[in-house]
């Protein structure tokens, strides 16, 4: 076939989307909405990780860390002394500066001539010499995007609050986002400090510290990244599930074009264009669409990500400390991938209809019966593998029941994945079998019957739709359902913690003037002070445990706390491991028991600096949101055995306290003991900053999650819009026949309104299991603790009821149109059969 | 039984209106049988189709069972045309979803009027007894054209209104469904409006009209 041969029989080809622009526009809202959440995600995690690696470069090539015990910063003489006895220690200060016009700047003061070699804290650098950096005017070294984010216009530093300048500004791209680096001599002035957060030491070098300063190795402090990957991946997850619902609808489109324009393809045949140049220009047609619609998805995948890192990066400070910059950063590979992914997708969506296309048979085409024996085959293999899936799924669940948690999320993600899909597969022979069973049950009814017929000669068409709306409903629901009950929980949990009114951290110096004080006012009900340490969980004899870091936490055992604090799990009841617990018996949270197995009744031995201990654990307690193990003892045994004064103590009001009384205990605390408002901290602030965090965390997870339901929507109405006038093509005999509009009209939507329904009631019980696997598997796998199932009546019925809505207004809007329709039109149409 | 009283057509064509019928008149008794001749394209479709009050004409009036079809609302229509007519059309429309004998009962039970005997020794005549499990698109071009025809006599009609009935068949086929409508005529006191290009077809008949440049003549077939 020559060139202009090819572009008759292409443009012939491509004139049926002329006469049907809805499946052409349907076709590229799939591939655009498709690769627009994709890329969307995908733009959001590379920036993430963009900011990992330049976080990584700076913070974890492998330095060990020196600090003081109870959390002070050390002196100078602290690090003199130790560069005195030949220590090969780097002093490091880090603190906040305000810049003029309110933006702040995290600043970290090194020096470079005391790093061991090769650190990222030495080598990220910009141009200037070492003796630039060194000397006053000194340099500040920061990233391009941290600078476009403290000035809005030109590229120069702002003054600070104060009106004091920074060090002349060097750009270093390597830094990670938001943090400032210069000499220390330079950081100490402006911070206004004289001593210094922390020391860093080469892993290798040994050292002998004095008793207030410990070491922690750099393997037990967490990469940037690490901790997040959990978070990553829950977003991936659900992009790709983004992903399918809109090749679904692709799927759906392609299988719809090629059926209509069997017609063309026979006659074509027919005037002699070869199968195979038939295929290829398909393909053609299929990879021009591609590109648009990768282009069209991309471009608005880049600005959904825009829209959603501020959030993302506010959530990934708030739960783990990350720093992510609020700009975009794509490398090149970004853009392939995003076009890589799309055509990937489409062809992989096109690919039965090619083959189809491929193989007809050029007599037997446009029969939609024989299409109706092929569709049949094609359920017993769809209900085949949707059983395999599914004993996938099953084995994948028996064998993470028997992994230790945090080590199952990608096979946890696995196992909903093929659950979800095989369920997916299920429904279509589900429906036909339905279907089926009705027409017999309903065989009495010539219009009933003809409905139930009509419907499946449309089932294969409409299947498709049907599944990518069964996955987004389930998956609204699932997602749904462990947001909300996440919430429940998370916020319930929050007010049973934090039963003291004000939290005060004293400065350590003040601690017993500031309990003294309390203790003497009116107001003051009971104090409740904290204790806080780090220790290692030391492996026992009987078990071959691992030594791992916890925290170690202090409360005082008092009515007023205790009666609130929620259980897991004790040996007897509450009330005697509350008892025991007074008594010096131990309490672990979720996270260590499940990564441990310890259980109530056994023993746990720590490390302190007072030597090993060995304590009871009287019980288990929920500890959401955070991500490490922790033994809780009670304040005084922990002060005491780790050497450490309490930091903060929780301040129970009286209750018939004045509404003024939280102010005036504020003034009078910093007039009288000279201990500053910020050190008091309202109770109902941190539940509103908690709160907002929470709310932060979960605004992508919904707003991903409606997408995708939009899209469901948006697939099951734009497949059902392109088959409109087929659709009034095959009522038009029936109206002639003798049945009236009205009845028609009915029939049409009780269709496709029972359909959605039946997909909707199987999206229940499926969106169920997903939120069940999400509480009890995935999020112990990221987080390492369980959430109790929450269900949501009201969530279901809503999410159910716009299943049927969107059913409902997909065939109302073409059975409008025939309600409308003259007879004279629907007999043109007719006659145009 | 059947009247047009001065029917007109037209076609909004891009050449502007083609008028298609001008001022016909025609009327069918009882019991009568009537063939319609005429060169293709010159409106019989049209004409049948505006007699079965699927298209409204421009001008005139339709009178079925003595009433005008344009005082009934669309739902009267519908059930006359479900309860009344029989209608065989030139592109047979039959459903694609249901099989051979549904299709045959279809209308008779739309019509809440379904003779299972009746069905049987239809599908017997028409030759489609066997393959009563397949569908439309199964059948050859004849076999669809005689299950059209099976539709329309299912229902016993008081007024058929066949387009081309016999336009696929061989001689003897066309003969068995041309003895079979006649039969029914006969029979029921059924009335019959029959579109034929066969002088052959149109012989047996009562009357033979000759529509030509939008208006209708006595002929003899
Ligand atoms: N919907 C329409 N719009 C415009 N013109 C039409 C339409 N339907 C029919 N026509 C024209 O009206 C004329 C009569 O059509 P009709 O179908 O009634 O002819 P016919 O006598 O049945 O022809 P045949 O014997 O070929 O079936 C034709 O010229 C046709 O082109
Ligand atoms: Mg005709």
């Amino acid at each position: 076939m020559n060139a202009a041969s090819q572009r008759t029989a292409f443009l012939a080809l491509f004139s049926h989307y002329r006469r049907h622009p809805g499946q052409l526009a349907m076709l590229l809202v799939g591939l655009w909405v498709a690769s627009a959440l994709w890329s969307g995600v995908q733009a959001i995690n590379a920036s993430a990780r963009d900011s990992y690696a330049r976080a990584e470069a700076l913070f974890s090539t492998g330095l060990d860390r020196i600090e003081r015990r109870d959390g002070l910063p050390l002196t100078l003489d602290d690090y003199l002394s130790l560069r005195l006895a030949g220590a090969p220690v780097s002093p490091l200060v880090t603190g906040e500066l305000e810049l003029a016009g309110g933006s702040r700047l995290e600043v970290m003061g090194i020096d470079p001539l005391t790093l061991p070699e090769g650190s990222g804290f030495r080598t990220a650098g910009g141009t200037a010499t070492l003796a630039d950096f060194l000397q006053p005017p000194y340099r500040t070294r920061l990233a391009p995007d941290t600078l476009a984010s403290l000035t809005e216009e030109d590229d120069t530093l702002p003054p600070l609050a104060d009106g004091r300048q920074l060090p002349p500004l060097e750009l270093a791209p390597e830094l990670p986002p938001g943090v400032a680096v210069m000499d220390i001599a330079a950081a100490l002035e402006l911070l206004e400090r004289d001593d210094l957060s922390r020391l860093l030491v080469a892993p290798e070098a040994r050292l002998d510290l004095p008793q207030p300063l410990v070491r922690s190795a750099a393997e037990n402090l967490a990469a940037p990244g690490q901790l997040t990957d959990s978070f990553h991946l829950n977003l991936t997850a659900m992009a790709l599930l983004a992903l399918v619902v809109g090749l679904l609808i692709v799927h759906a489109a392609l299988s719809l074009t090629l059926e209509q324009r069997l017609g063309l393809m026979r006659t074509l045949r027919a005037l002699g264009v070869s199968g195979r140049a038939l295929v290829s220009l398909l393909l053609g047609e299929l990879l021009m669409l591609g590109v648009l619609g990768a282009a069209l998805g991309i471009l608005s995948g880049v600005w959904l990500a825009q829209w959603l890192l501020p959030d993302v990066a506010a959530s990934l400070q708030a739960l783990y400390g990350e720093r992510v910059g609020s700009e975009l950063a794509l490398p090149w590979h970004y853009w392939l991938g995003g076009l890589a992914v799309t055509l990937g997708g489409l062809l992989t969506a096109g690919l039965g209809t090619l083959w189809r296309a491929a193989r007809l048979d050029v007599l037997g085409l446009g029969r939609a019966q024989a299409w109706r024996g092929q569709f049949l085959r094609q359920l017993r293999g769809m209900a085949l593998a949707g059983g395999l899936l599914w004993l996938i799924a099953g084995g994948l669940l028996a064998w993470l029941e028997r992994q230790p948690p945090a080590e199952g999320l990608t096979p946890g993600f696995v196992m909903i994945a093929a659950g979800l899909l095989g369920s997916a597969l299920w429904l279509p022979p589900l429906l036909a079998m339905l279907l089926a069973a009705l027409a017999r049950l309903l065989r009495r009814r010539p219009l009933a019957q003809w409905a139930l017929a009509d419907l499946q000669l449309q089932l294969p068409r409409l299947s498709v739709a049907m599944m990518a709306l069964l996955l987004a409903l389930s998956a609204n629901l699932g997602v749904g359902s462990m947001v909300g009950g996440f919430r429940l929980t998370f916020l319930e949990w929050l007010d049973q913690r934090l039963v003291a009114d004000l939290y005060l951290r004293p400065p350590p110096a003040r601690y017993e003037a500031a309990v003294d004080w309390l203790e003497a006012r009116d107001e003051v009900a009971t104090l409740l002070p904290r204790a806080r340490a780090e220790a290692t969980l030391l492996g026992s004899a009987s078990s071959q445990r691992q030594p791992r870091p916890v925290n170690v936490y202090g409360v005082t055992p008092h009515p007023a706390l205790t009666e609130h604090w929620p259980l897991l799990a004790s040996q007897e009841d509450d009330a005697s491991a509350w008892q025991a617990f007074a008594r010096g018996a131990a309490m672990i949270n979720e996270q260590l028991a499940l990564a441990t197995g310890l259980a109530p009744g056994q023993w746990l031995r720590l490390s302190s600096p007072t030597g090993p201990m060995e304590l009871p654990i009287a019980a288990i307690y929920p500890d959401y949101g955070n991500p490490r193990g922790e033994v809780m003892l009670t304040a005084p045994h922990l002060s005491e055995r780790f050497q450490t004064a309490p930091d903060s103590i929780g301040i129970v009001l009286d209750r018939q306290v004045a509404p003024g009384a939280i102010a005036a205990l504020r003034r009078d605390l910093s007039q009288t003991l000279g201990i500053g408002g910020d050190s008091l901290i309202d109770q109902r602030e941190i539940q509103r900053r908690s709160t907002e965090i929470f709310e932060r965390t979960f605004a992508i997870t919904r707003a991903l999650n409606t997408l995708t339901l939009g899209v469901a929507g948006l697939a099951l109405l734009s497949s059902l819009l392109a088959q409109t006038g087929q659709r009034r093509s095959q009522l038009a005999p029936l109206w002639a026949l003798g049945v009236s509009r009205g009845p028609l009209v009915g029939a049409s939507i009780a269709q496709l309104g029972g359909a959605a329904l039946v997909t909707a009631a199987l999206a229940v019980p499926l969106g169920l299991a997903l939120t069940w696997c999400l509480v009890a598997v995935i999020n112990v796998a990221a987080f390492g603790w369980r959430l109790p199932l929450h269900v949501f009546p009201g969530q279901i019925a809503a999410t159910l009821g716009l299943a049927v809505g969107v059913a409902l207004l997909a065939a109302l809007l073409p059975a409008w149109r025939l309600w409308r329709t003259s007879p004279r039109t629907l007999l043109t149409e007719f006659d145009a059969l | 039984m059947l009247e047009l009283r001065h029917i007109s057509k037209s076609y909004p064509t891009p050449q502007g209106p083609l008028c298609v019928l001008q001022g016909v008149d025609l009327r069918l008794a009882v019991g009568e049988s009537l063939a319609l001749m005429g060169e293709s394209g010159s409106g019989k479709s049209t004409l049948l189709h505006l007699a079965a009050g699927l298209d409204t004409p421009d001008d005139g009036e339709v009178r079925l069972d003595g009433r005008p079809l344009s005082a009934l609302d669309e739902p009267t229509r519908a059930r006359l045309r479900r309860e009344r007519l029989g209608l065989v059309f030139q592109q047979y429309h039959l459903v694609p979803s249901l099989n051979v004998a549904d299709n045959l009962r279809l209308q008779a039970r739309l019509a809440g009027r379904e003779d299972a005997a009746w069905s049987r020794e239809l599908l017997e005549r028409l030759g489609l007894a066997s393959m009563a499990g397949r569908y439309p698109e199964q059948l050859s071009g004849g076999q669809q054209q005689r299950l059209a025809i099976g539709r329309a006599l299912a229902t016993r009609p008081a007024l058929l209104l066949a387009d081309e009935p016999t336009g696929n068949l061989d001689e003897t086929s066309a003969d068995e469904v041309l003895t079979l409508l006649l039969e029914l005529v006969g029979d029921s006191g059924c009335a019959l409006l029959m579109v034929t290009h066969s002088p052959r077809v149109a012989a047996p008949l009562d009357r033979c009209l000759r529509l030509s440049h939008g208006r209708i003549a006595e002929a003899s077939p």
